[in-house]
């Protein structure tokens, strides 16, 4: 499923557009998290947001798949559109988007359940499978697909919780994969995990391009420029500077980008 | 003559010990206090313990002599001049140890900490002494009873005059199921509540709800036990039992059960919302993340998480229910009896238990006694109950932190 000969074909072809924020602004009661952020996420391309702690960019990846709802005071202004339709819009429901809109989170955070049952978790509330036979088949290619198949398919009935941290991380983008979202948020999937677990999820990133979107938010330079295409650069809630990540990283426009990656802010 | 003068005393004394302790520290110092190991008013802690703590071991030791008559009456005042003396010496001791070396910081934290372990232990040794006066009791109880027909016997008909049949059978049938009845009610209406204060109530909702909801946890079990008697034993009567044909007795299984059950609301939604509140926030992310629906991250994620901790809760809430006596006084009469029939009369182990004690008894009768074996074996099941709960609750704690 996953061809290696296409990775070389995406990095050179232009992508489509998936994702168009226009004028995003987000409030945390009366506070004002983020500022007016443009953006545009293409499709098939790992796009990484960095900036300092406390700058907005994990409040941002949290408005793409409407997370933010979750919390009761926070308010999102501005249009964010997901392949043309706005999915702020009354009649989208939060629900579904988050289906076609995966998350991976900070802390690998498996549920009390069996492996399998981490991973089937997603197909069993959207009826994905029509049998148990496909529904193995969803499972065993999610756990391929999170590159995690051949350390647990002798023990996919124990816990999820009793992996090690990085298996636990790619357990929950396996359960993500699962569901065969068109997006995959990941908001600073390694860093809860030692060099060697972040490796193997670097790489999974790599490979989970040829099928989706992925936005990853995080906190080390280095891992934004060896994952990603697309980087963001957020500073104090702004969308201080977007392009590709080979350009900001070395001919920065803005100023405060190249103190950030210079590391004389943040 | 009390020995209230020479507490009275000893405490004086040990504020003077205080006083004194403090100054001499401050003069042994002289200009710079710093040469001292501990600070001025460490020693004047330490005169006044060493001062206090003799006089009142002297005072708690010859109330406990004379309560056991081996202390006559007339040698109460030599108590308390001996706790006197013992003072003064303490007082007089403490002052001399006072110098530059001396670390009197570590004996005062020393005599604190005696002072934290010996009341702990009493609360261990009450214990273990109710313990064994139900132990000893039981054990005459058994001496002038036959074991097995107390254990196994489904009559329960005590009569004064002796030749009584004492089957705790029928007891403990009521017992079992007005607890259950109780938890029937309380179970599903307090988890249901706990939901919804901790995964839908706005913190605004959350924040008046709750404590009405904890207001219930208020009331004595005397005012539950009224509300049983005057306002749901004779509705169910009217309403059920009359017109169904299954009895005319006010007082039932089910009254108690149901006004039992609302006692326990807040009990089991408290614990549950802990329990609940307790599941990291990160699970419920991760649910909602794959797009579940609020009801199905509570049912599949946050439920199954908590489930050990909410059935530790219910057994909680369970020995509680076994334990409670007024509510079934008054709500389900005293007819030992045993009937699938809930709106006929029945009751309880703590009851009889109560009516076994009350009026005039002889201590030496087995209709006294078998009051004893009856708490001994109700000690044994909560107690059960509780050690499987506090097991449950504690391996799910550990399992998040």
């Amino acid at each position: 499923m996953y061809d290696t000969s296409r990775r070389v074909e995406n990095a050179v072809t232009p992508n489509d557009i998936k994702i168009q924020a226009r004028n995003v602004q987000v409030y945390y009661g009366d506070k004002q998290a983020l500022k007016d952020v443009d953006v545009d996420i293409q499709d098939k391309t790992v796009t990484a947001f960095i900036g300092p702690s406390g700058c907005g960019k994990s409040t941002f990846l949290r408005c793409i798949n409407r997370m933010n709802d979750t919390i009761p005071i926070a308010r999102v202004e501005g249009e964010i559109l997901l392949d043309g339709e706005d999915v702020y819009d009354r009649r989208v429901d939060p629900v579904q988007l988050r289906a076609k809109v995966g998350m991976v989170f900070q802390k690998p955070n498996p549920f009390p359940k069996s492996i399998y049952d981490n991973v089937a978790y997603g197909p069993r509330i959207h009826g994905l499978a029509r049998n148990r036979a496909e529904l193995d088949g969803i499972v065993e290619r999610a756990l391929r697909g999170a590159a995690l198949w051949n350390e647990v398919k002798d023990r996919l009935a124990e816990p999820g919780t009793g992996l090690s941290g990085g298996q636990q991380q790619r357990l929950c983008i396996a359960r993500a994969v699962a569901t065969s979202p068109e997006v995959l948020l990941m908001d600073e999937p390694c860093s809860a995990l030692d060099p060697i677990a972040t490796a193997q999820i670097e790489e999974l990133i790599e490979e989970l391009r040829t099928t989706f979107s992925v936005v990853i938010v995080t906190h080390s330079m280095q891992q934004a420029a060896r994952v990603s295409q697309k980087t963001a650069f957020f500073h104090l809630g702004n969308l201080v500077e977007y392009g590709d990540t080979d350009d900001i990283f070395t001919k920065p426009r803005d100023s405060r980008t190249e103190a950030y990656i210079s590391g004389r802010i943040g | 003559m009390p020995l209230s003068w020479a507490l009275f005393a000893s405490l004086l004394l040990a504020t003077a010990g205080f006083l004194v302790g403090r100054s001499r520290a401050f003069a042994v110092a002289g200009a710079d206090s710093r040469v001292l190991h501990s600070r001025p008013t460490y020693h004047g802690y330490s005169v006044a313990l060493t001062a206090l703590l003799p006089a009142l071991a002297i005072l708690a030791i010859g109330t406990i002599l004379r309560l056991m008559d081996m202390v006559p009456d007339a040698a109460v005042p030599v108590v308390g001049i001996l706790a006197l003396l013992a003072a003064v010496a303490g007082l007089g001791w403490g002052v001399t140890r006072i110098g530059r070396g001396f670390q009197a910081r570590n004996a005062v934290e020393r005599m604190v900490l005696g002072l934290l372990m010996l009341c702990s232990l009493i609360a261990i040794v009450t214990t273990v002494g109710i313990v064994l006066s139900l132990v000893f009791e039981t054990g005459r109880f058994f001496q002038v009873y036959d074991w097995k027909t107390f254990f196994f016997g489904t009559e329960w008909t005590p009569r004064f005059q002796g030749n009584s049949e004492l089957g705790i059978v029928p007891l403990l049938w009521g017992t079992m199921y007005i607890s259950l009845i109780a938890l029937l009610v309380a179970v599903p209406i307090g988890l249901f509540a706990a939901i919804y204060m901790s995964e839908y109530a706005t913190p605004r909702i959350r924040s008046l709800a709750k404590p009405a909801i904890e207001v219930l946890a208020g009331i004595p079990t005397i005012v539950y036990g009224l509300f049983a008697l005057i306002t749901v034993g004779p509705m169910l009567r009217d309403y059920f039992a009359e017109p169904l044909g299954l009895g005319s007795s006010g007082s039932s299984v089910l009254t108690a059960g149901l006004v039992m059950g609302i006692m326990l609301i807040p009990f089991v939604s408290s614990l549950s919302d802990d329990i609940i509140n307790a599941v990291p926030q990160s699970l419920r992310d991760g649910a909602l993340g794959l797009g579940s629906t609020p009801s199905e991250t509570v049912r599949q994620v946050v439920l199954p998480a908590a489930l050990p901790g909410i059935v530790g809760a219910i057994l909680l809430a369970a020995s509680r229910a076994i334990g409670e006596t007024m509510i079934v006084v008054l709500g389900a009469g005293a007819a030992a009896q045993m009937s699938l029939n809930p709106l006929e009369a029945m009751t309880t182990i703590t009851v009889k238990i109560v009516s076994q004690l009350t009026g005039d008894s002889d201590f030496n009768s087995p209709e006294t006694l078998v009051a004893f074996a009856l708490g001994l074996t109700l000690f044994v099941i909560t107690l059960g109950l509780n050690i499987v709960a506090l097991y449950i609750v504690r391996k799910y704690r550990e399992q998040y932190e």
